[in-house]
C-alpha cells in the first residue's frame, strides 16, 4: 500500500509547460535530488517549490482523476494544485466508499459505482488521506501545493524543472512514507537565472 | 511344642482336626494348602507394591503432564480472551464513526465511543493513544487508574497485541489493536480485569485448579484469585510450587509466569491433586485386591482339594499299614488302580502285604513244624496239649501224654556224623508214626526228644502205646551200612490224674521220662514220688540269686585235728543256706545243683570271701589252713586265682592260710586246665589238696605231676574201715601211698573214737568227722576251740586220750 506509484499524471506537467512558455522573464533549470536517511536516491519523493509568486501563479488543474482499479487507488500519490477539482471513477464492479478524514479536506463519497456526480474540490494546501470504508487496505494520498511547481522524484531521487524564475522558495519535500500528519520537509532555495541545484535528505521514513 | 497325640497319628486325625500353631503338626494336606497359598499371597504382595508404587509415579507423571496442558489451556484461554476483547476493540477501531471523530479529533466523540463500546464487551479501561502511545482520551471509572501500566506495557501489546499487568491488587489483561483511517492514526487499548470465570474455566477445562499470584517487588507473594474451594487454602500456593500439600492432599503445583513485568509479577499456580490422579487406579487395585482374594480362596480350596486327594489314600494307605502291622495280611490295600504316585505306592504296599502273608506263613510253618522230621514241632505240641484239655471234660476225659528221649544219641552224633543223626530221628520219628493210633499226636520236642499225644487214652491205654513204641525199637535201624540199636527213656503222664494243665502235665511226662532213663527201665508211668523236689529245684536258681545278695548264705566250719596230738589244725569251710521260707537247706540240697548251673561260681568266691574275713582270728585260735572247696567249673575259670588275689587283698589274708580242695573228677574234666589253674595257685602259696580221693579215676603218676600238698581220703572208707577190710585196706594204702608221695592226709568221715584210734594207727596227719564236731556256725567256732583246748590241757596226757573221750 505504500508502494509508489511513478507514473506521472498531465495534471502536473500541462501546467507547468504552459507557465515555462508563457512567462517571458528569465528562467533557469531547477534540479532536486532527494535521498532517505541512508543516502540513498528516494524515488516517490513529493517535491515543490512554494514562494509568494508560487502562490500568485499557481492555477487549478482540470480533470484530474483518482481511480480506483483492483481494489486499489490509481494513482496512489496525486499532487494537485490548490482549488483543483479530483473526480474518483470507480473502475471495479464493487463498490467503494472513499473518504477522507484529513483536516485539509474532509469528505466522503458513499457506495458508489461509475464516476460520482460532481468532483472533489481541493481548495486547501495540505495532504490528505484517502481511504475505501470497504476495503481497509486502499490508501491514496494527495497532496495539495500552492505553487504551480511540484513534481515527483524518479526512480534515480530526482526531479528537475526547466525553468523556475529566479527569487526565492521554500523547496518543501514529502513522501508518503512519512508518518501520517507529517509536515513536508522545508529547506531554501535560491534561483538565479543559471540551474540551480538542491539536495533533500529526507529523515523520518518508516519502512 | 507337644502336640496332642491325636495329632501325631494319621488315622485319629480326621478331617475336623484342624492343626494348631506349629505347622510340624499340621497335616500335609493343610501344608500343602499353606504352602501354596503363602507362595500366592507372596507373589500378589510382590505385584501389589510393584504396582503400587508405579501407579504412584505413574499418577504423578501424568499429573505433571496434565499441568503442562493446563498450562498450555491457560494460555489458549488467555488468547481466546484477547482475541474476544481485541475483535471488540478491533469493531471499535473500524467503526466509520468513531474514526470520523477520531479525524476530526471530537474528543466528546471519542470518549463517548470509548465509554460505550468498552461497556458493551465489558471492559475496565478503554484508551485511545496515538500514534506516539500518548493517551488521547480514556473511558471508565477505573480508567485513569490503570493509565500509567500501559505506558511500559506498550512495547508489549504492539508487538502481541496482548498482556497481563498487575495493577494494584488486581490482575488485568490489556489487548491494544491499531486504528487506520485508513493508515495507521492511533491505538485502541481496553484493560479486562482478570476474574474467578476465567481460572473456573481453566479448572472445568482442565481439572486443575488455577491460582494467580502476585509477585510485586517490595510486597509479599499475595493470592490475587483462585479456583480453589474454600476448604482449600490457596495461601498455601503464594510462595512457591512443586509438591504442596492443600488441606490434607498432597498437590503437584507448577507455576506459570502470566506477566512479564519484573517489578508486579503475576504467576499463575496450575494444582493438581496427587490423590484425585491415583484415585482412579486405586479403584483398579481395589478390584485387583478384590480378584487377588477370590483367586486365593479358589486356590486354597484347589490346594486343599488336590491335597486331599494326595493325602486321603495316604491315609488308607496308613490303615493298610496299621492292619499289617496287627498281623491282618488278608484285606487288599485299596487305590492300587489309580496311576499315579499314590497309586505305585499302593501297589507297593499291596506287594508287600501278599509277601509278609506268605512270609509269615513260612515262619508259622518253621514256628509249628520241625523242618527235619516233617513232624509238628514243641510249640505246636504243646498247643495241641493245650487245646485237647480245654475240649475235655475232667470228669470223664482222659488223655495221655508219653515223652521219650532216645538213648546214646550224642554218641551216634559223635560216631557216625550228624547226618547220620538227622537220619536216625528221622527213622525214629517214621516208627513213631507207624505206631499211633489215628487221631494221636506225634511230635518232635527238639534234640532226640518226641513226644506223643493220646487223646481219650488213660494211663493202661498209654503203656499199651509205650510197650508198642518199645517193641517197634527193638529192631535196630540200618543207616548205610552201619546198625544202631534203638533205646529210649518214655514217660507217661495222665490228665487229669497226674496234672490238670497242660505244661504241667508236659512235665510230669517229661519227669517220668528222665526217672525212665535212670532206671533204664523203658517205660514209666509218671507218679509223684519221681517228683521230689522237682518243683523245688525249679524255684532253687531264682532263689539262689537272690540267697547271696539278701546274704542268706552261712559260713559253717568243720575243724580238723592232728591225730598225734588231737590240737586244732585246720577247718573246712562250708556253706549252709538259712531259706527265708524252707529253713536252712543243707548243702546236698543245693550244691549239686549250683555246680549244675554254674552259679557255684558265685558261692565258692563267696565263701573264700567270708573265709578270709575269718582267717586272722581262727588263725589265733590255732586254725593254720582254712580248707575251702573248689568246683570244676572254679577250675575252669582261668580268671580265679585274680579273684581270689582281690580277696584275700581286701581282707588282708594270706594265701598260705587256705587250702584249696578238688575233686578228683573236677580235675579230670579237663585235666590241662585244671593243671594251669592249680599251678597257678600253688605259685600264689595256696595249699592244694585232692578231695574224696579213691572216688575217681585219676591215676596217681598224674596226680603226682600236680602241685599238691594233700590228700583228703572220702569218707566212705574211712567211714567203713572199721566193718569193711577192704576199706582199711584201701585207708592204710593210701595213707602209705600219700606219705611216700610226701603228701599230708587228711581222712573225713570220722564219726567215732575207734576210727579216730586206728586212723593214729595208721599214721594219719588230720582228722575231720562228727566225732570230733559237726560243722559249726563260725560264730560258734571259737567257743568250741576253747572248749577244746580246755579239754585237752586238762587231761594233760597225750592228745590221744584228749581225743577220745568216750574211751575214757
Amino acid at each position: 500500500m505504500r508502494l509508489l506509484s511513478r507514473r506521472f499524471t498531465l495534471a502536473s506537467a500541462v501546467p507547468m509547460a504552459l507557465l515555462a512558455a508563457a512567462s517571458a522573464a528569465p528562467a533557469g533549470p531547477v534540479e532536486v535530488r532527494v535521498s532517505d536517511a541512508a543516502g540513498r536516491p528516494l524515488a516517490g519523493a513529493v517535491v515543490f517549490l512554494e514562494s509568494r509568486e508560487a502562490h500568485d501563479a499557481v492555477r487549478p488543474a482540470q480533470g484530474i482523476e483518482i481511480a480506483q482499479a483492483g481494489k486499489q487507488f490509481v494513482p496512489q500519490v496525486t499532487v494537485v494544485p490548490v482549488g483543483s477539482a479530483v473526480s474518483f471513477p470507480n473502475r471495479d464492479t464493487v463498490r467503494h466508499h472513499v473518504y477522507s478524514f484529513s483536516p485539509v479536506k474532509k469528505f466522503e463519497i458513499k457506495l458508489y459505482v461509475g464516476t460520482p456526480a460532481s468532483p472533489v474540490v481541493f481548495d486547501q494546501p495540505g495532504i490528505a488521506v484517502l481511504g475505501c470504508n470497504i476495503h481497509d487496505q486502499m490508501a491514496a494520498w494527495v497532496v495539495i501545493v500552492d505553487t504551480p511547481w511540484s513534481g515527483q522524484t524518479g526512480a534515480d531521487g530526482r526531479h528537475g524543472w526547466p525553468r523556475i524564475p529566479p527569487g526565492d522558495y521554500r523547496l518543501r519535500t514529502w513522501h508518503p512514507s512519512l508518518p501520517v500528519g507529517a509536515v513536508p520537509a522545508d529547506q531554501a532555495l535560491h534561483v538565479d537565472a543559471g540551474p540551480a541545484q538542491a539536495s533533500v535528505r529526507l529523515t523520518g521514513l518508516t519502512p | 511344642m507337644k502336640l496332642p497325640a491325636a495329632w501325631r497319628r494319621w488315622p485319629s486325625a480326621g478331617l475336623g482336626g484342624w492343626p494348631g500353631a506349629s505347622l510340624g503338626g499340621w497335616r500335609l494336606s493343610s501344608r500343602i494348602a499353606a504352602l501354596s497359598l503363602l507362595l500366592l499371597l507372596v507373589v500378589q504382595a510382590a505385584g501389589f507394591f510393584v504396582i503400587r508404587a508405579g501407579i504412584e509415579r505413574n499418577a504423578r507423571a501424568q499429573l505433571a503432564n496434565q499441568l503442562v496442558v493446563g498450562e498450555r489451556i491457560w494460555g489458549r484461554l488467555l488468547d481466546q480472551r484477547a482475541t474476544k476483547f481485541g475483535q471488540g476493540a478491533a469493531l471499535l477501531a473500524a467503526d466509520y464513526g468513531f474514526r470520523e471523530a477520531v479525524g476530526s479529533g471530537d474528543m466528546g466523540t471519542i470518549g463517548s465511543a470509548l465509554d460505550n463500546h468498552g461497556a458493551r464487551i465489558g471492559a475496565t479501561m478503554s484508551a485511545l493513544l496515538d500514534t506516539n502511545m500518548s493517551v488521547r482520551s480514556v473511558a471508565q471509572a477505573e480508567g485513569p487508574a490503570l493509565l500509567p501500566t500501559l505506558a511500559p506495557l506498550a512495547p508489549r501489546l504492539t508487538e502481541r497485541g496482548s498482556a497481563v499487568a498487575l495493577v494494584g491488587h488486581k490482575p488485568y489483561q490489556f489487548v491494544m489493536v491499531p486504528m487506520r483511517s485508513p493508515l495507521l492514526v492511533g491505538w485502541v487499548v481496553m484493560g479486562f480485569e482478570l476474574d474467578r470465570a476465567l481460572v473456573d474455566d481453566l479448572f472445568a477445562v482442565s481439572g486443575l485448579h488455577a491460582t494467580l499470584v502476585a509477585q510485586a517487588s517490595g510486597r509479599p507473594s499475595e493470592v490475587l484469585l483462585s479456583s480453589l474451594p474454600p476448604q482449600l487454602p490457596a495461601a498455601a500456593l503464594a510462595d512457591g510450587d512443586g509438591e504442596v500439600p492443600l488441606g490434607d492432599e498432597p498437590h503437584l503445583v507448577r507455576s506459570v509466569a502470566v506477566s512479564a513485568d519484573q517489578q508486579a509479577r503475576v504467576v499463575l499456580r496450575l494444582a493438581g491433586s496427587v490423590d484425585d490422579a491415583v484415585a482412579p487406579y486405586r479403584a483398579l487395585q481395589v478390584t485387583l485386591a478384590a480378584l487377588t482374594l477370590i483367586g486365593l480362596l479358589l486356590f486354597g480350596v484347589g490346594s486343599v482339594w488336590t491335597a486331599r486327594r494326595v493325602t486321603r489314600p495316604l491315609g488308607a494307605l496308613v490303615l493298610a499299614s496299621n492292619r499289617l502291622g496287627q498281623g491282618d495280611y488278608d484285606t487288599p490295600v485299596e487305590h492300587t488302580d489309580r496311576a499315579d504316585e499314590i497309586g505305585e505306592l499302593a501297589k507297593a504296599f499291596e506287594h508287600m502285604r501278599v509277601n509278609i502273608a506268605e512270609h509269615a506263613g513260612e515262619i508259622r510253618q518253621l514256628a509249628y513244624w520241625d523242618k527235619l522230621t516233617g513232624l509238628p514241632n514243641r510249640v505246636q505240641f504243646r498247643d495241641a496239649v493245650l487245646s485237647a484239655i480245654e475240649r475235655a471234660d475232667p470228669a470223664r476225659d482222659h488223655l495221655a501224654v508219653v515223652m521219650l528221649d532216645l538213648d546214646r544219641f550224642k554218641h551216634v552224633n559223635d560216631v557216625l556224623g550228624y547226618a547220620s543223626g538227622d537220619r536216625l530221628l528221622q527213622g525214629v520219628a517214621a516208627r513213631l508214626q507207624q505206631v499211633v493210633r489215628d487221631g494221636d499226636l506225634v511230635a518232635r520236642l527238639g534234640g532226640d526228644e518226641f513226644a506223643l499225644l493220646l487223646p481219650t487214652a488213660d494211663a493202661a491205654l498209654a503203656q499199651g502205646v509205650a510197650s508198642r513204641i518199645a517193641a517197634a525199637f527193638e529192631a535196630p535201624l540200618t543207616l548205610d551200612d552201619q546198625t544202631v540199636d534203638l533205646s529210649a527213656g518214655l514217660g507217661i503222664a495222665c490228665w487229669p490224674e497226674h496234672a490238670g494243665e497242660a505244661d504241667a502235665l508236659l512235665s510230669r511226662a517229661e519227669v517220668a521220662m528222665y526217672a525212665a532213663k535212670r532206671r533204664t527201665a523203658g517205660a514209666q508211668l509218671y507218679e509223684p514220688s519221681l517228683d521230689n523236689g522237682s518243683a523245688f529245684t525249679l524255684s532253687l536258681l531264682s532263689d539262689l540269686r537272690r540267697a547271696i545278695e539278701n546274704d542268706e548264705l552261712r559260713l559253717y566250719l568243720q575243724p580238723k585235728v592232728a591225730v598225734a596230738d588231737g590240737t586244732l589244725c585246720g577247718a573246712e569251710a562250708l556253706a549252709r543256706w538259712q531259706h527265708p521260707t524252707r529253713g536252712l537247706v543243707p548243702p546236698m540240697d543245693f550244691i549239686p545243683f549250683a555246680e549244675q548251673t554254674g552259679f557255684i561260681r558265685q558261692i565258692t568266691l563267696w565263701m573264700f570271701d567270708r573265709a578270709a574275713r575269718e582267717q586272722p582270728a581262727l588263725a589265733v585260735l590255732g586254725v593254720q589252713r582254712l580248707s575251702i572247696n573248689l568246683s570244676t567249673r572254679d577250675l575252669l575259670d582261668l580268671d580265679l586265682p585274680d579273684k581270689l588275689d582281690l580277696i584275700l587283698l581286701r581282707h588282708r589274708a594270706r594265701a598260705e592260710g587256705f587250702c584249696l580242695e578238688i575233686t578228683e573228677s573236677a580235675i579230670m574234666d579237663d585235666p590241662q586246665r585244671a593243671a594251669a589253674t592249680l599251678n597257678r595257685l600253688s605259685q600264689r602259696g595256696f595249699m592244694l589238696s585232692i578231695d574224696d580221693f579213691g572216688t575217681g579215676y585219676s591215676s596217681l603218676a598224674y596226680l603226682k605231676q600236680l602241685p599238691v600238698n594233700e590228700l583228703k581220703i572220702d569218707k566212705s572208707f574211712v567211714m567203713a574201715m572199721e566193718r569193711e577190710p577192704g576199706d582199711a585196706k584201701i585207708v592204710r594204702s593210701t595213707i602209705d601211698l600219700a606219705h611216700n608221695l610226701g603228701l599230708t592226709v587228711v581222712a573225713e568221715g570220722v564219726e567215732n573214737a575207734a576210727i579216730l584210734e586206728r586212723l593214729q594207727g595208721l599214721g594219719c596227719d588230720e582228722a575231720q568227722g562228727y566225732h570230733l564236731s559237726k560243722p559249726l556256725p563260725a560264730a560258734d567256732f571259737a567257743a568250741w576251740a576253747l572248749t577244746w583246748s580246755g579239754r585237752l590241757s586238762v587231761s594233760s596226757i597225750p592228745a590221744i586220750d584228749a581225743i577220745h573221750p568216750r574211751i575214757h
